[in-house]
């Protein structure tokens, strides 16, 4: 990335790799560590949770697993993550801005009324500048499915369950 | 927006056979154009390792590194071929949809048309023109009767005569009758006139006047 990414000051504070008792001190912490995911994971265009963002070898600090499943849990009821399985994806979006920002894109270029491949949206030439770059495939058929609950989009299967070959319709 | 659809069913399927068929050629597009983005990444690998066997002299490993990338360009320029043909096709089946959209409106426009014409016959355009002539030419023979004008002919010639005589007996009766005769002026004394009688010579033609 062009810029080195600037780490909060609780990154270098060793309790905050340690759930807090204290009710008030926990959400002020929990709060902290959404922003510090969102952040760190939107500035790497990284969608899924990278396991880095939980520990500071400067301090020799890590979140546990059972804090960082604290952690992550709390982040999805906030809405800014989402599971699928064992697998969390982090929203520094919401799932309505990317859906807006994707049908806006699609919009602006006259495609509405056009078949696309998940691919070409994630991974294609047209697409290189614009923030849903690189989404994984996932998180962008998701999107895609609450598109599809206001009507503006439909989700056409390919032959493979994973969406890889999958396609959309706009509208 | 989402309670148009009941939350039991999907909403109805808008996706169309000739856009699976879209699809299958975007996939092929897309797949060829991964195949693609292999290949350069390769050649730019293959191409740092040759100009590295060149500079440790070893030029047989060089030259053969060269012509695995002729030939990988070769593949390139097939698979550019390749992805010409599938965007067009792609293209073309896009505006085949456009042009069954065109038919399409145009045909209901002319279906809409037709029924507005049904609505319509020549017949009862006729029949409502006849019905207006004739209550316009009743209203007109009312309007006669109403201003008093009769059907029957007059002599305009006597009328106008008529007209005529009317005007000059109005005329007369309005001005005063010209006298012929001349005015009984009161005659000029030829003795000098004294106070008493300048002052009867003053009032007498105030008399005058008056009359």
């Amino acid at each position: 990335m062009g810029t080195e990414f600037e780490w909060p000051w609780q990154y270098s504070f060793p309790p905050f790799f340690t759930i807090q008792p204290i009710v008030k001190t926990k959400e002020q912490q929990l709060a902290s560590w959404r922003n510090l995911i969102c952040d760190y994971h939107q500035h790497h265009s990284k969608w899924e949770v990278d396991g880095a963002v939980f520990e500071n070898g400067k301090i020799s600090r890590r979140l546990s697993p059972a804090a960082q499943r604290v952690v992550l849990q709390d982040l999805c009821d906030q809405g800014q993550g989402i599971m699928e399985g064992e697998r969390c994806f982090v929203l520094w979006k919401s799932v309505a801005q990317w859906g807006s920002l994707i049908h806006g894109w699609v919009s602006e270029r006259g495609l509405t009324g056009t078949v696309l491949t998940l691919f070409e949206i994630h991974s294609g030439d047209d697409t290189e500048g614009q923030p849903f770059y690189g989404m994984d495939v996932w998180l962008l058929q998701h999107v895609i499915t609450m598109l599809g609950k206001e009507g503006k989009a439909e989700l056409m299967m390919g032959e493979s369950e994973d969406f890889s070959d999958a396609g959309v319709k706009f509208y | 927006m989402g309670s148009l659809f009941s939350k039991k069913s999907t909403p109805k399927s808008r996706v169309t056979e000739q856009d699976q068929a879209v699809l299958k050629l975007k996939q092929t597009r897309d797949k060829l154009k991964q195949y693609q983005k292999k290949i350069q990444l390769n050649q730019d690998k293959e191409r740092k390792l040759a100009k590295q066997c060149l500079d440790q002299g070893r030029k047989d490993k060089a030259l053969r590194l060269l012509k695995k990338k002729k030939f990988q360009d070769g593949l390139l320029e097939k698979t550019d071929n390749q992805l010409d043909n599938l965007e067009r096709m792609v293209s073309d089946i896009e505006f085949a949809q456009c042009e069954i959209k065109i038919m399409e409106g145009l045909k209901s426009g002319n279906e809409a048309l037709k029924e507005l014409n049904a609505i319509m016959s020549l017949d009862d355009v006729e029949k409502i023109l006849g019905d207006t002539e004739d209550a316009v030419a009743y209203q007109q023979e009312i309007d006669a009767m109403l201003t008093g004008t009769s059907i029957v002919e007059f002599d305009e010639e006597e009328l106008e005569g008529e007209l005529d005589a009317m005007l000059a007996a109005e005329e007369e009766s309005k001005m005063p009758d010209v006298p012929v005769s001349g005015i009984d002026l009161p005659e000029v004394p030829e003795h000098e006139v004294g106070e008493g009688e300048k002052r009867e010579v003053k009032e007498r033609p105030r008399e005058l006047v008056a009359g």
